[in-house]
């Protein structure tokens, strides 16, 4: 599947520019592609450790336990305690690697996350799998959709949400290079891979993945694919869509989005995960205050917000779950058409 | 209900009855997640004989009315391996058996994990472990404020022992002296990433739950003999909070599946579902 012309900002560079976009399917999921890069970087720096709460065979945080055992701290299925734990072993700035699922880590263990890690700037990396939807088979207890609201509220935090291989062991390097807290949200199925190893990924820094001049469709992780769906779907019906991969949630890029909403005059955010207290409110908020309103004429900016509306998901096949609650290529599709025709937003 | 009138059969013949319908329940247990291609076949299969023996002995309930008020209440806090469960459900009439086959599927009562809200027969919304143990204490409390006579039973992993919370839990059952509760622990010494005294000892679970405060007992998981007669012991019991420690293994009844770490959460393929029916059903006869 081709997805049309491929821009790249994301902070300071623009490298290898790309005519088209080839969604390439992929058998490594997000998890395992930031679990892999943690083992080269085992090489690089011998002074970080992992704590795992007995998934390391799902986060695939076992192929650094098998490299070095001796850095590798397996602690039973107790999520609080490992949090805990990992915050002692960071007290004097070592960096660990905290691995599991969104849910585990990032409610049972929250407060652990704010008032120990993040109050006190510790060097601990949260490797989150089974975000949003994509554990869509397992059911609602496995199924982070509040992760991205948990993580990003708290002071401190960082929050990137990779979509592909390349970004997932991009996030690793960002997360082990950035002072303080990071959390990484990671998905439980293989999708696609967009990028390739040249390209580059920054904190605060996102990419257009594809250019357009009608609507700007902005997402993170897997969703990213479904907006490029869309903007194909799209562009047979004459609406020329621009999809940015804001892969970096908190901080998330502001000059890229500012610049294409000016330019479109329609934003369109659509997350795996709940509208309430997601990317679309903090975009929505920061639209609000920083759009140039008075100078964008007569209908100055559209605005719409994709993801769960107040309701938990359910188990079953990822596309049919992620398409009954409203966020699959279709259903941005068609919020675009509606965004685009109606006069009253 | 207690009300029918009808001779007991012997306990000889209970026990027969038991394994005979264990076999059926795992033979179920490995068609449904080969059929969705995704669940638990290890902590369902090593749980079957416990499961069986409470849902077709010790259990009060009434799959005609769900929600009967003096039931006795049963909570799978392991509930990874809800298979087990939902097939036991199912053949006691909670629902029709052929719903088995919509396991993790769009839009099914059979969700990945245990939903109180879909399920009938479900008392409790588990997936997340340690949690539905300390739910069960608070099951057994509202028992004991109503004065009802209803027992809450509780199934653990052994790896689930790891979690904090259900120390929090066995400490509370000792102070409110919950002669209501009774735990059962499916001590298969495996959980996710490998066998449970490596990944993180837990025992000596006995005298860990009798410090507690807790009767306890530790039995064979798949001597149905054993199993009947403690469940049997623990449905009488007064005084104390109960558990039972069953010593099992994961995966039982199917041999490439036993003790094998690898089918924790992996479903069959074809060719092994067909070899674990003829195990299955050669067990059977
Ligand atoms: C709080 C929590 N952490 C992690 C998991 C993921 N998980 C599901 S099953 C399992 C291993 C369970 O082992 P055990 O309790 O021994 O169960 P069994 O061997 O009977 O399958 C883990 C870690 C979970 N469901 N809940
Ligand atoms: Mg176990």
């Amino acid at each position: 599947m081709s997805v049309g012309n491929m821009k790249r900002t994301g902070g300071t560079e623009m490298i290898n520019p790309k005519e088209k976009i080839q969604l390439r399917k992929t058998d490594s999921p997000t998890r395992k592609s930031f679990s892999e890069r943690m083992v080269e970087y085992g090489q690089i720096d011998k002074e970080f450790v992992v704590f795992e709460s007995d998934i390391g065979y799902s986060t695939y945080s076992y192929l650094f336990g098998d490299k070095y055992p001796d850095r590798y701290f397996n602690m039973g299925i107790a999520e609080l305690g490992t949090m805990a734990a990992a915050a002692g072993m960071a007290a004097d700035g070592r960096t660990v690697i905290v691995s599991g699922y969104g849910v585990f880590l990032t409610m049972r263990a929250v407060e652990v996350v704010r008032s120990f890690i993040c109050y006190p700037h510790l060097n601990v990396k949260i490797l989150s799998s089974h975000g949003g939807l994509t554990a869509a088979i397992d059911g609602v207890t496995h199924q982070a959709t509040e992760d991205i609201a948990y993580m990003s509220t708290l002071p401190d935090m960082k929050v990137l949400a990779p979509c592909d291989t390349y970004s997932a062991r991009a996030a690793f390097d960002i997360a082990v290079k950035t002072p303080g807290p990071v959390f990484t949200r990671l998905m439980r199925d293989p999708l696609w891979d967009i990028y390739t190893e040249k390209d580059t990924f920054v904190l605060g820094g996102s990419h257009v993945v594809r250019e357009g001049k009608d609507i700007t469709l902005v997402s993170y992780g897997d969703i990213v694919f479904q907006a490029l769906e869309a903007a194909e779907v799209l562009a047979k019906e004459g609406i020329d869509a621009e999809v940015i991969d804001m892969y970096s949630v908190k901080p998330f890029d502001k000059d890229t989005l500012l610049e294409s909403a000016r330019r479109t005059k329609a934003v369109l955010v659509a997350e795996n995960h709940q509208k309430r207290n997601g990317l679309g409110y903090e975009i929505g908020t920061f639209l609000l205050k920083n759009y140039p309103w008075e100078k964008m004429g007569q209908k100055p900016l559209k605005f719409d917000h994709l993801g769960l509306e107040d309701t938990f998901g359910e188990s079953g096949n990822y596309f049919k779950v992620i398409d009954k609650y409203g966020i699959s290529g279709r259903a941005i599709a068609e919020a675009a058409r509606r965004l685009l025709k109606g006069s009253d937003r | 209900m207690g009300t029918m009138v009808h001779t007991e059969p012997s306990l000889d013949e209970r026990v027969a009855f038991l394994k005979k319908q264990a076999q059926q329940v795992r033979l179920h247990i490995v068609k449904m997640i080969h059929k969705a291609q995704s669940g638990h076949p290890g902590g369902s299969l090593s749980a079957a004989d416990i499961m069986t023996a409470l849902y077709f002995d010790i259990l009060n309930v009434d799959p005609k009315n769900p929600k009967w008020p003096d039931r006795d209440r049963f909570v799978l806090s392991k509930g990874h391996a809800c298979p087990v469960w939902y097939v036991c459900l199912a053949l006691k009439g909670f629902f029709p058996v052929e719903e088995l086959d919509t396991l993790r599927q769009f839009e099914s009562r059979l969700q990945g994990h245990p939903v109180s809200t879909k399920t009938p027969g479900v008392d409790a919304t588990t997936g997340s472990l340690g949690i539905g143990f300390a739910q069960a204490i608070g099951m057994a409390l509202e028992g004991k404020w109503l004065k009802k006579s209803y027992k809450v039973y509780a199934l653990l992993g052994d790896g689930e022992m790891q979690e904090g919370v259900v120390w929090e839990a066995a400490a509370s059952a000792n102070k409110y002296k919950l002669d209501n509760l009774v735990a059962i622990i499916d001590n298969n010494n495996l959980q996710n990433d490998g066998f449970t005294d490596r990944i993180m000892p837990i025992e000596p679970l006995d005298k860990k739950f009798e410090a507690f405060g807790w009767t306890t007992r530790r039995i064979d998981g798949h001597n149905m003999e054993q199993v009947l007669s403690t469940l049997r012991e623990a449905k009488v019991h007064r005084g104390t909070p109960f558990c039972i420690i069953a010593q099992t293994v994961k995966g039982k009844g199917v041999s490439f599946m036993e003790n094998v770490r690898g089918w924790h959460g992996k479903p069959p393929s074809d060719q092994e579902l067909a070899q674990a029916i003829k195990e299955i059903e050669g067990g059977l006869k």
